[in-house]
């Protein structure tokens, strides 16, 4: 189960309250002031790095004063407008939370290619993003005047920081504009009578850039040629992709050594899991109530996991207001036995839960942290520990090591939410533990199987049902996706998945009902459908595509330029089987030949075979990675077009007395 | 007004009311004993337990909420103050209809909430009530408006389960722009009763105008006010490509005045408010000695007026960046041109009088026109109200001033030739105006008035692409060759548009990839390039050559060629299960032609050919044919839409001809070898 943590969506973080101080600020940073134009600057009308960037940042500047008195941060940016478009840049919105901050001393200015220089006197508005009881998000807006293709537009602020507190930061370096240049630095919070210490984490900087404290310990790092930031379909978490550098403040004592650190992590982790999990009696009561001596242990593992599964889990119910929570009168479970007999927990504690009942059962198991990779891969030798932040139960059986996370809603015994699955993680013992990788699931696991029983009309329709089962990962987010909702949204959200996966105009009806609420049962769509035309007309003959269920792969990868890695959330299969019954009279003329392309990690197979009267198409298409270098990409896009040209291979057909016609 | 002017895109639609805060009306009550619910222990109050047993028509199993009692009540309280209370009561019937629990009252510097609550009433348990110190305010302008006053309270109402009954109540204190209301009580869920109630001063008279909706008549509560009811609306359940909300729904238009001073209410009719705008504006227009140099050196070395008209459009599209600024009167009165040729930048308004003032300093008399920028928004039929949200310009042309390029022009029984023209769309050519604007309604604004005129239809030639191409099929199947494509109109301007945002050049083949990725199973750009990207005043194109391997498919010894390379005209607009409700609206008139040469490989020879398709249904158009001539096939096909609307009774119609599409878009050549 995922333990989010919280983030604000300022600037910055708050992360511990400090007491006043006696001390007195130095004013090491003056604001960075607006600096000289600069000939080349003005003249210049592209940038080599960025062909075709419609603005760049020629200079950026971050100081930063942590001390507790007059905390504050000067931002200064400088922008080079390249394109008209570039001129979107001279409006500017600087968010920020009253509570914790202000932004002051505001000054901006347009500097034109020749060099005059037009200051900004215009209004900073303020507005108001979102304002409740207890926080105030707002903006500082204004915009440059006389801003034109060619302009250097340059501003410079002032965070203002609450007094006598404490926050972590971070250097963002990369943004959607090349930066040629920036300068960065902290001056940490220092007290003598405060235990409390600085460090600090980087990811992907540019080459010779890496952050440095001075003998006057502020942290300094200059950069360069910082690439603009840009999405692509399937690319990995952004985090993974952006160069930061992320301030921690702790108030214990520093660990420079990973191995260590993670010790003193794991084993305070594995304290606070034992003080929950520690009721062995209560917990062997409940599994004799679940499992019959006589079982499997297979099947004692699967019995808890059922069960746990069925008990109330808060972390996937709706959000409910202040009010609603306050009338439930819910006490706070504060370990197993809490939850057991009140029947209710959040994710976390339902599979803390089932470790403790499979410990009771006698099985060896182990509670683990993983790291979940929605938003960042984890890294030891970075020491976050908050990024081990989703808990699985690892179960010793026969040698194996098995996964387990029933905290997760929907996900089905054995495998675990795609985001930890393939992740490292650490199994907690008194020793503080060791590290565990969590398997990666096959494609054949999670799979999406159509079987469809067609009849031809000799108008050229499809019409007949069609079975969708999805298994698996494919199963359990289409549950989650819909849990909230009632029959008549499933229904639609089915057949709405159905026409989407069909490159023509279809009619599609759901005529079962799906098992919606199991998480080891796979999910079963049933339809009724017909396309129209489908049958295409060519003089005296009639076509009709090798596949049908194709408009999914019809445009992945189209673009032949790739910037980053390619990323997909877990290994998966389709398989089709596809029975289309004839008119009478018609005959097969020829059918495509099977194709087949092995990728390694990609694979694809077409079969089409003539049956009499009836023709069966086979096609099975296997994705199993998880991540591939960009290097990989055109052999990637190549693989999906020769999917594609298979799926439009062609079957012939000649009418009988009365012609096909659409 | 219904929307302030400044290009307004989409606004959040609030939870009670579907018309915004802007509408110069905002309201008051307090008739028919309207006290705000003073209750003990948090229950709901006795108006939202009236309701708990209320018979219900069966609804279908869509409808997510029903709205069990609506009644607003506006108390006019003097010409610069109003007020009006809120109450609404929903049953939930479905998980969607959660959504009605968040209660949002939109209100800004001339508007105060000065009271919220929200109630809920379980099917079981105790009832819930949240008071306004719940609720959070937010911003309520869209992204690109850079400062607004514009904001929302939010209330969230505890438990919107289905089978509950979630209510609020409230009241906004207006200082209204303009004496008009606009009861909106015809909404996406069905609405069970919902009453309006006014109130006015003593010798203030009203109008009403029923839109979408058979009128009703009020029944006079005594004091000068009156109630109007309706009972059992329907739900307007939304279908793509249908008309505006607002040009559906059913609303009642109320304007109120005194006995002796009609003329004090801007929108007793559109000469009314065209004057109250006029003289809004004022002397907002006169040019400062600047641009009075900016006209001089802009218009130097033009030669005739048309090119002079042509560089001063081309400036204030091109240089005067858009920057929205929507604070009070300032959503609709534009700033000084001075102001706005200072700063170089401006909304929808401001660039509309920059225009107008440079115009003025070559002899060339212009007008703003108020519109909206969905049309059908506001109609013909329709009486004086602000649905307006966007500013352009006509134009009147000089005498005798004729030019090919002049498309988007009326002639006008008093001004002459006009021509429409809106600085704020910088990808449209002086001369034409974008689909959005086309057949619509707008008010023109002249300094002795206002009237309601419809804007011209561009010829469908105007938008439309072209796309041409010589190809050559191998023996293998592959097809290689050129292809151009020439683009005008919105065609061209939505690719401009879209390459505009592309931050680095290798990006900008990617519209071309897509294009070729949607009808070519495999391929490889070997050659690409745009035309007249910059030179908006020219048409835009693609030149491109391809490759695609495979394209021909082998069945035996025959080979499979579609004919119809590129391209999808084809839609699966009108495939659903559910009857069409309302007319299906087209963007613009469009002709597209596809002229595409494809050489067949020597030793082959064309054994048969798809059958030509004919198909024109009035509202829109669709030929294909295919021809053999020696070694060469040629397919051409033109797509065209000539009205922009289909009415319901002509739906299947469509659905039709789209499949006719489709199927000849899948439609295939055999080739066999040659005997």
């Amino acid at each position: 189960m995922l333990l989010r943590r919280v983030f604000s969506t300022g600037c910055c973080a708050v992360s511990l309250i400090l007491a006043a101080a006696n001390f007195v600020p130095v004013p090491v940073f003056a604001s960075a002031g607006f600096q000289p134009p600069n000939p080349d600057e003005l003249k210049m009308t592209s940038e080599p790095l960025a062909p075709g960037a419609p603005a760049i940042i020629l200079y950026r500047q971050v100081d930063r004063d942590d001390n507790a008195q007059t905390p504050h941060e000067d931002d200064y940016i400088r922008i080079k407008i390249l394109t008209e478009e570039g001129r979107k840049y001279a409006d500017v919105e600087i968010p920020f939370f009253r509570e914790s901050e202000d932004i002051v001393k505001i000054r901006a200015r347009t500097v034109h290619p020749d060099g005059s220089i037009i200051n900004f006197e215009g209004k900073v508005y303020e507005k108001i993003i979102e304002k409740g009881r207890s926080s105030h998000y707002l903006a500082k807006t204004f915009t440059l005047q006389d801003v034109e293709v060619g302009s250097i537009i340059e501003y410079y602020f002032t965070y203002d920081l609450r007094e006598h507190y404490v926050y972590d930061s971070h250097w963002i370096l990369s943004s959607d504009l090349l930066t040629k240049s920036a300068a960065f630095s902290l001056k940490p919070y220092t007290a003598y009578y405060s235990t409390m210490q600085l460090r600090w984490t980087w990811h992907d900087l540019p080459i010779g850039s890496v952050p440095k404290q001075g003998p006057d310990k502020i942290v300094r790092m200059e950069a360069s040629n910082i690439p603009a930031f840009q999405t692509e379909d399937f690319m990995p978490p952004a985090n993974e992709l952006m160069s930061r550098v992320d301030f921690i403040y702790s108030d214990e004592l520093p660990e420079n050594n990973p191995d260590k650190f993670w010790k003193n992590v794991g084993k305070k982790r594995n304290g606070q899991l034992e003080s929950f999990v520690g009721k062995r009696k209560a917990m062997e009561d409940a599994v004799a109530q679940i499992v019959s001596p006589s079982d499997s242990p297979e099947l004692k593992l699967r019995k808890i996991y059922d069960r746990v599964q069925q008990i109330r889990n808060k972390s996937y119910e709706l959000r409910k207001t202040e009010q609603e929570v306050k009338r439930e009168k819910e006490k706070p479970v504060e370990n197993v036995e809490d939850l057991w007999k009140r029947g209710y927990g959040n994710g976390v504690q339902l599979t803390w839960l089932y470790l403790a009942l499979v410990r009771a059962a006698g099985f060896e198991a182990y509670g683990c942290w993983v790291s979940d990779r929605r938003e960042y891969f984890f890294n030891p030798k970075i020491m976050e520990p908050y990024k081990l932040n989703a808990n699985v139960v690892l179960v010793k059986l026969n040698g194996k090591d098995l996964y387990f996370d029933p905290g997760a809603e929907f996900t089905p015994f054995g495998l675990l939410t795609w985001a930890e699955t393939g992740v490292i993680g650490l199994r907690l013992d008194k020793d503080g533990g060791t590290w565990i990788q969590t398997t990666l699931p096959a494609a054949s696991e999670s799979r999406m199987e159509r079987r469809a029983n067609l009849k031809l009309t000799d108008t050229g329709d499809l019409e007949g049902k069609v079975t969708v089962t999805y298994t698996g990962l494919e199963a359990m987010y289409h549950r989650l996706d819909v849990r909230h909702d009632d029959d008549v949204a499933h229904k639609k959200f089915m057949e709405d998945r159905l026409k989407s996966q069909v490159p023509a105009a279809i009619e599609a009806e759901l005529v079962n009902k799906p098992d919606w609420s199991g998480s080891g049962t796979p999910l079963v769509a049933e339809f009724d459908i017909k396309i129209p035309g489908w049958a295409a007309n060519a003089g005296k003959r009639v076509v009709l595509p090798a596949a049908i269920f194709t408009e999914v792969e019809k445009h992945i990868f189209e673009h032949a330029n790739r910037a980053y890695p390619i990323y997909f959330e877990y290994p998966y299969e389709k398989i089709d089987d596809i029975a289309i019954e004839l008119p009478p009279g018609w005959s097969v003329n020829s059918v495509p030949p099977a194709q087949a392309q092995d990728g390694h990690v990609v694979a694809y197979d077409l079969k089409v075979e003539n049956r009499k009267d009836t023709l069966h198409l086979t096609r099975k298409l296997t994705v199993d990675f998880l991540i591939l270098e960009p290097k990989y990409y055109m052999a990637l896009r190549n693989f999906f077009q020769a999917v594609r040209t298979g799926d439009e291979e062609q079957i012939v057909l000649q009418p009988g007395a009365a012609s096909a016609s659409n | 007004m219904k929307s302030k002017l400044c290009c307004n895109l989409e606004r959040p639609v609030p939870a009670t009311r579907s018309r915004t805060w802007l509408s110069l009306v905002w309201v008051i009550g307090c008739i028919l004993a309207f006290v705000p619910s003073a209750l003990a222990g948090g229950d709901a109050p006795a108006w939202m337990h009236a309701l708990v047993n209320v018979p219900l028509p069966t609804y279908d199993e869509k409808t997510d909420a029903v709205l069990l009692y609506s009644e607003t009540n506006v108390t006019v309280i003097s010409a610069d103050k109003m007020r009006t209370q809120v109450r609404e009561a929903y049953k939930i019937l479905r998980p969607n209809g959660r959504e009605h629990g968040t209660v949002k009252v939109p209100f800004d510097a001339q508007s105060k909430v000065s009271s919220l609550r929200g109630w809920c009433i379980p099917a079981q348990g105790k009832d819930y009530e949240v008071k306004e110190k719940d609720a959070v305010e937010q911003a309520y302008a869209p992204d690109f408006v850079l400062a607004s006053d514009a904001k929302v309270k939010t209330l969230q109402i505890p438990a919107p389960d289905v089978g509950n009954i979630v209510g609020y109540e409230y009241e906004v204190e207006d200082r209204p722009f303009f004496l008009q209301d606009i009861w909106d009580f015809q909404k996406a869920d069905p609405a069970r009763e919902s009453h309006y109630s006014l109130q006015l001063p003593a010798g203030w008279e009203y109008k009403v105008s029923w839109l979408n909706h058979p009128e009703v008549k009020p029944t006079e509560a005594g004091n000068n006010s009156w109630r109007w009811t309706v009972s059992d609306v329907s739900e307007i359940k939304k279908e793509p490509e249908m008309p505006p909300f607002g040009g559906v729904a059913g609303q009642m238009v109320v304007s109120f005045f005194t006995s002796s001073g009609r003329a004090l209410n801007a929108n007793i009719d559109w000469d009314t408010m065209g004057k109250w705008y006029s003289d809004l504006v004022g002397e907002r227009v006169d040019a400062s000695s600047e641009i009075k140099q900016q006209v001089a050196t802009l218009t130097a070395s033009k030669t005739t007026k048309l090119q002079q008209m042509q560089a001063i459009a081309g400036f204030v599209q091109h240089d005067i960046r858009y920057v929205a600024i929507e604070l009070g009167i300032g959503g609709f009165q534009p700033h000084p041109a001075p102001d706005i040729f200072s700063h170089h930048y401006g909304d929808c308004k401001d660039k509309a009088t920059l225009v107008r003032s440079m115009l003025r300093e070559i002899g060339v008399d212009s007008y703003y026109v108020l519109i909206n920028h969905e049309r059908g928004s506001v109609t013909g039929e329709m009486p004086a109200h602000n649905g307006f949200d966007h500013a352009i310009t006509a134009i009147k042309l000089p005498d005798g001033l004729t030019d090919s390029s002049l498309i988007a022009t009326v002639q006008h029984p008093k001004l002459g030739r006009i021509l429409f023209f809106d600085p704020t769309n910088d990808l449209i050519p002086f001369g034409q105006i974008g689909g959005y604007l086309q057949a619509n309604y707008g008010l023109l604004v002249t300094p002795t008035g206002g009237e309601l005129i419809e804007l011209p239809q561009q010829p469908s030639m105007m938008n439309s692409i072209q796309r041409t191409a010589k190809l050559t099929l191998d023996p293998t199947g592959t097809l290689r060759g050129d292809v151009k494509e020439v683009r005008l109109g919105e065609r061209a301007s939505s690719e401009r548009w879209r390459l505009r945002t592309v931050t680095k050049d290798v990006d900008r083949i990617k519209p071309i990839e897509e294009l070729l990725g949607s009808s070519l199973a495999s391929f490889h750009l070997t050659h690409a390039s745009l035309i007249n990207f910059q030179q908006t005043d020219q048409p835009f194109g693609f030149n491109y050559s391809f490759e695609s391997p495979n394209y021909a498919k082998s069945a035996g010894n025959l080979l499979l060629v579609r004919p119809r390379v590129i391209g999808n005209k084809g839609s699966g607009l009108l495939e659903t299960k559910e009857p069409r409700r309302f007319p299906i609206e087209f963007e613009e008139p469009t002709r597209d032609t596809d002229t595409f040469e494809i050489t067949i490989p020597s030793g082959y020879v064309v054994d048969d050919i798809p059958p030509p398709v004919d198909a024109d249904y009035g509202f829109a158009s669709y030929h294909s044919k295919t021809v053999v001539t020696g070694n060469v096939v040629d397919y051409t096909r033109t797509f065209e839409v000539k009205e922009l609307s289909v009415p319901v009774s002509r739906a299947e119609e469509l659905r039709k001809f789209y499949r006719i599409i489709a199927s000849d878009e899948r439609n295939t050549m055999v080739l066999k070898p040659s005997p």
